[in-house]
């Protein structure tokens, strides 16, 4: 009787150990027919495409540096990648981050009229960096410029702090309407 | 025997059963959590089937059965980006996956995202009542506890509203105002507007004549509000909250006042009296930071009052300043403080800096008055100063002079005034620029144009002036010195001098050599020659540059 009671307890544990091995494994195994991913996950086949993307450089300019991004053909797809590698800053010497390390993209979001709306986030900062103008134009419109000049989907961006639409980031340009694209700001 | 074998089989069966759960369950959900109760809607006493989804950060609910039942459309663009709810006479646009939406010109944050999942596109609860609740009263009361959405439709309000109608500048303002948001439909068929109200009840006020040059009339009823334009007018529509205002702006059509009009005023007459000294930046607003860690608020407020004691030796002018402290002065409230004064020059001193390296020089600005849709945006800031009210990071914005509500009206206003005044204030850049390149032999980066905020409001000519970058050290150095501020400041005044005595059509101030106004209109601004205060002819000297930012 001991040793049938022993080999039960010892087989009961087994069971129970691969029993629950096996539930914990097909739980978390991603299942085909569940719902649909949660950015609806878009079928579009992706491509390379070169960009052009506008990072500050010396001399208080923009200059545009070629950039390889693998995208669909979603606009908003686009812009999100875009803005990504932006705020990855550039590869060349010369040019620099638009914006400061820790910065990200909350929200992309294009309205039927062409305007793009671009929620930037910086965890723990409540406000956007202090600066000068000079240093105000070129984190701005090197969003601006990058966004419309490759995606002509988007005509104008509104550009949000935190979820939140502000008169201004650092004291100079009114941020409280869209702003269009300005091929001369860029140094091309 | 038998019971050798049951006991074999127990640990198969054990083996079994937690699959057979797994198999059944969902990705992540807890196999053996007693079953809660089922999420219901309920709408106006009746339960509707729409499929909820309890998120960690609270339910969502399917959007195409609540658009069915609520009253509203659906449609999805052509690359499957985005969806369109549309609402009463509004659109509410939806990104999947995204916590920002628009509904109507307004842009909304979420609480969280809408994503699809049963059903189709699932939506917040903050969704649902800025869409079919803001646009179509109806109030939408959660129950964690039994799971449960109740929609009802609030009652009808009866609302007090008044009608105020303005002119100025060849422009009427209406302005109707409510004690609360109503919810309306606003209908145009040729020169009459319609503001239907959707679900509630107007006071009217008592009568008033209307003696407008672009509006006939008015009249209130308790659904509606009629506005009968003028022939060839027309007009703009926006909000205004605290108290929430619906505003048209009615201009005539053939004649929408733009930069290039040629009847835009030289300057106000009787020349230039009061000048208004802006010194950028002030209080937590720092502004750029040098090298060595000096700040541009420091260096802009010594620079003002240095300009202010010039201007006052020099000239026989009243100068005021935007501030005499180290104060936050908020944005709006600076070309304010000017108009309030009725000053003639509006000039705003600032330090600049750059990202990247290798950028010096001064640079002056006048206002670029960009293409875009000012009453929409004015919109979508006004819905954004009402998500942001309570935040300390938006409490200047939401109420800049930290004055009446009603400012926010002049501050569209003066949205436009600065328009009228570009080719002075180009003038007057050119000037200044031109000193500065020819006193102290500085990098010329030029006269740019710039969307800046500070030189919105201002109903006179206004210019913002770069004195050099702070980021440079070499420049940073030299803003410390109090001699080297002396000539910036000289040349500031020299310029001043110049432009009142052009104004003024007084003999000019012997100018700097080289010190030249530039002739060359940029976009949208007359050709100095279109106006009163002609160029001076004869002026010396190499101009300068005229450009955008680069």
């Amino acid at each position: 009787m001991s040793r049938r009671a022993a080999s039960f307890v010892l087989g009961f544990a087994l069971a129970l150990l691969v029993g629950g091995g096996l539930w914990w494994w097909l739980a978390g195994r991603p299942q085909a027919g569940r719902g649909r991913g949660a950015a609806g996950a878009a079928a579009q086949p992706a491509q390379k495409v070169t960009f052009q993307l506008f990072f500050p450089a010396d001399g208080g300019t923009l200059k545009p540096e070629p950039r390889e991004l693998q995208v669909s053909d979603s606009p908003r797809d686009r812009m999100r990648k875009i803005l990504d590698a932006l705020l990855v800053g550039p590869k060349a010497a010369g040019l620099a981050r638009p914006l400061p390390e820790g910065v990200m993209v909350g929200g992309v979001l294009l309205g039927k009229d062409g305007t793009a709306y671009v929620d930037l986030r910086w965890p723990g900062h409540e406000e956007p960096p202090p600066g000068g103008s000079t240093e105000e134009i070129q984190r701005v419109y090197s969003v601006v410029d990058s966004l419309t000049l490759n995606v002509p989907e988007a005509q104008r961006v509104v550009l949000l702090w935190n979820g939140v639409q502000r008169d201004t980031f650092s004291g100079h340009l009114d941020l409280s309407r869209p702003l269009v694209p300005d091929r001369t700001r860029a140094g091309s | 025997m038998t019971d050798r074998r049951i006991w074999a089989l127990l640990p198969l069966l054990c083996l079994l059963l937690p699959m057979l759960v797994a198999a059944q369950g969902g990705p992540g959900q807890a196999p053996a959590a007693p079953a809660p109760a089922r999420p219901t809607v309920v709408l106006e006493g009746r339960e509707i089937a729409v499929p909820v989804t309890l998120a960690g950060n609270g339910p969502m609910f399917g959007l195409t059965p609540l658009a069915e039942a609520l009253g509203g459309t659906l449609s999805t663009d052509a690359s499957g980006e985005s969806v369109t709810l549309k609402v009463a006479d509004k659109e509410v646009v939806i990104g999947q996956g995204n916590a920002i939406i628009t509904v109507g010109d307004a842009i909304v944050s979420l609480s969280q995202p809408p994503v699809q999942g049963e059903g189709g596109l699932q939506v917040p609860l903050d969704f649902l009542r800025k869409s079919f609740g803001d646009l179509l009263g109806y109030s939408f009361d959660w129950r964690p506890e039994t799971q449960r959405l109740t929609i009802a439709r609030r009652g009808t309000r009866e609302l007090a509203v008044s009608l105020d109608v303005v002119h100025l500048q060849g422009m009427t303002t209406i302005v109707l105002t409510f004690p609360e948001e109503p919810r309306y439909k606003i209908n145009r068929q040729g020169t009459t507007i319609q503001v239907q109200m959707l679900a509630d009840r107007l006071t009217p006020p008592p009568p008033k004549e209307i003696q407008d040059p672009l509006v006939q009339g008015a009249t209130i009823d308790p659904g509606q509000i009629r506005l009968q334009l003028a022939e060839g007018a027309q007009a703009e529509s926006y909000v205004l909250e605290k108290p929430f205002r619906l505003v048209f702006d009615v201009h005539k059509t053939a004649s929408v006042e733009t930069p290039s009009s040629p009847s835009a005023p030289a300057a106000r007459p009787g020349g230039i009296h009061t000048i208004v000294i802006d010194p950028g930046h002030g209080g937590v607003e720092v502004g750029a930071i040098g090298p060595s860690g000096i700040q541009e608020k420091e260096l802009t407020l010594q620079l003002a009052r240095e300009l202010e004691a010039r201007l006052a030796q020099r000239l026989p002018v009243r100068v005021v300043l935007t501030r005499t402290e180290d104060a936050l002065v908020p944005l709006d409230m600076r070309p304010a403080i000017a108009n309030q004064n009725k000053a003639d020059l509006f000039v705003s001193i600032h330090l600049n800096s750059s990202l990247g390296s290798g950028a010096y020089g001064t640079e002056t600005y006048f206002l670029s008055p960009q293409a875009t849709d000012t009453r929409a945006s004015s919109s979508a800031a006004a819905e954004n100063r009402t998500a942001a009210a309570g935040t300390a990071a938006t409490s200047d914005a939401a109420n800049p002079a930290g004055a009446d509500d009603t400012q926010d009206l002049q501050l569209i206003l003066w949205d436009l005034a600065q328009t009228h005044h570009l080719a002075e204030s180009q003038r007057l850049a050119n000037m200044i620029q031109g000193e500065l390149n020819e006193m102290l032999q500085l990098k010329d980066r030029g006269v740019k144009q710039a969307p800046f905020r500070v030189l919105m409001g201002a109903t006179m000519p206004a210019v913002l002036v770069e004195l050099g970058f702070i980021s440079n050290p070499d420049e940073e150095k030299k803003l410390k010195d109090p001699a080297y501020r002396g000539q910036l400041v000289d040349a500031l005044a020299r310029a001043i001098a110049r432009y009142k005595a052009l104004v003024e059509n007084q003999p000019e101030p012997a100018a700097t050599p080289g010190a030249s106004p530039q002739t060359t209109p940029p976009a949208g601004t007359p050709a100095p020659g279109q106006t009163p205060a002609a160029k001076p002819p004869g002026t010396p000297g190499k101009p300068a540059k005229v450009g955008r930012p680069a």
